[in-house]
């Protein structure tokens, strides 16, 4: 790759001005390090990645809603874990954490497990009790 | 060179460059030997640490999907370098937070700058498109100030930063696949004049090694077989769209994540040219070329998935089949190129 080849295509809303290092040839045949601005590709493909976990966040939250999850599992989602982790993280054994996800289980929970929950996720005991009435921008 | 540099001045009155780099891991050591009066170039640590690889980890799931890896695995690098170059280092992990936390403070009050292995899904310094739960980012802890910690990291920022006391214990102790269980790092004491020409001998061959003399299919360049043949058959086994998910998933890991273009590849072709020059070798430089081709190579296929990927709802012109031909060419050529450099080591002299 020859320093012109180099992408800087800028997409701000991805990038936020940042570069990444990228090595290319410059017109001695020396590799050097060109900061790139970005690359369309790499943009497409944290989109992706990126519109998955918001719909998937965006579908717990319907679900929660419609009394499906308890909101326990929406904050899961948010925070990108999965039962197994958030279990270490909080202290909980998995299999608690997944009866908890039930609503009629969570709603019976006592102050202290909602705590750990609540340190785990980094919200406080009463976010941790209802979900948000529209979908959630970060 | 267009590498912007900014100073720090540390606690105990030495000063600290902040210097840009692709990747996270090689740039951080680089950072922590430069520190301790060693020079060497990102690059040069990527050749003599081993960082290029291939692995496919179909049983380690990352946001549900298998991992495919274009470097080793992280850490290695550095405890590889630091080995070669005869360097010794304070590596630890810990079992508590507050462990963790404490021992940081100790080390950089006395001006020792430190690296951390952190989940960059809670750094808030981060963009928030970047921010996936992946446990594995390296930075420079510099010192603590008011805000936090005052921290450099070479393959995302351009500038020195703060991070939070929060969001660093979260980060460093963060739960989830490849946990980094608080890993801090540096080096003790560095050798001044250490024997480069022996180190880089070291990490050429090991890197052969790894690309090519590992039986199991699922590391070095069968592995680039193995996914190649997987990704011919994704659209029939999985259907399109799924297909088009997992594909994106190998690119992601192989541009996306810091990787100075084409999955390590660029970088490794400058690691050939800077050892050419040290060596004096011809045979070096030719290999430092073929790797570029390499290189170009891997980003045509990165150009190809990414048409695969965005036509997924349309028309069909660009197909798994070539896109997964394209990967075994690369395999043919990354083959060819590790056994012609494992003869050309065997010729150096130390």
């Amino acid at each position: 790759m020859k320093i012109n080849e180099v992408p800087q295509d800028d997409v701000p809303d991805y990038s936020q001005g940042i570069k990444k290092g990228n090595y290319a040839i410059d017109d001695r045949g020396k590799y050097v390090m060109v900061p790139s601005k970005g690359w369309v590709i790499d943009e497409q493909i944290n989109k992706m990645a990126y519109d998955e976990y918001q719909d998937k966040v965006e579908e717990t939250r319907k679900a929660v809603l419609a009394g499906q999850h308890s909101p326990l599992a929406y904050y899961m989602e948010l925070r990108q874990m999965i039962p197994k982790f958030l279990g270490k993280t909080a202290g909980i054994a998995t299999f608690r954490v997944k009866r908890h996800l039930r609503p009629e289980i969570f709603a019976k929970l006592n102050d202290s497990v909602l705590d750990k929950y609540a340190k785990a996720l980094a919200i406080t005991r009463e976010d941790l009790k209802i979900v948000p009435k529209n979908s959630y921008e970060r | 060179m267009t590498t912007s540099v900014t100073t720090e001045t540390l606690t105990n009155g030495r000063t600290y460059t902040h210097r840009t780099a692709a990747h996270c891991e090689t740039g951080v050591t680089s950072a922590l030997f430069f520190d301790k009066g060693l020079h060497l170039s990102e690059p040069m640590i990527f050749g003599i640490g081993s960082g290029i690889f291939f692995g496919h980890l179909p049983f380690i799931k990352w946001t549900g999907l298998p991992i495919t890896t274009f470097r080793a695995m992280p850490g290695l690098v550095f405890k590889k370098t630091a080995k070669r170059l005869g360097a010794k280092v304070y590596r630890k992990r810990f079992r508590t937070p507050q462990k963790g936390m404490d021992e940081l403070r100790h080390v950089i009050r006395t001006g020792q700058i430190v690296a951390v292995t952190t989940n960059v899904y809670w750094l808030s310094f981060f963009p928030r498109r970047y921010r996936f739960n992946f446990s594995g980012h390296n930075f420079i802890v510099l010192y603590e100030n008011e805000n936090g910690f005052r921290i450099s990291d070479p393959a995302l920022l351009e500038y020195i930063t703060d991070c939070s006391a929060y969001d660093m214990e979260r980060a460093r102790f963060a739960r989830g696949p490849m946990e980094a269980r608080g890993l801090m790092y540096y080096p003790i004491y560095v050798n001044p004049n250490p024997d480069i020409r022996k180190a880089c001998i070291a990490g050429m061959l090991d890197t052969c090694n790894q690309m090519l003399k590992i039986p199991i299919p699922l590391f070095g360049v069968k592995a680039i077989r193995l996914v190649a043949q997987k990704i011919i058959k994704w659209p029939e086994k999985l259907g399109y769209v799924e297909a088009c998910r997992q594909l994106a998933h190998v690119l992601r890991f192989q541009e996306e994540m810091g990787t100075g273009g084409a999955g390590f590849r660029y970088m490794f072709a400058a690691f050939l040219q800077e050892a050419s020059e040290l060596f004096g070798s011809k045979e070096l430089n030719e290999l430092s070329n073929d790797m570029t081709v390499i290189g170009d190579t891997w980003r045509e296929f990165a150009v190809v998935s990414s048409r695969i990927i965005k036509q997924r709802k349309s028309k069909r012109e660009e197909t798994f089949d070539k896109a997964g031909g394209l990967m075994l060419i690369c395999a043919g050529r990354e083959e060819e190129l590790f056994k012609n450099l494992r003869n050309v080591v065997g010729n150096l002299k130390s």
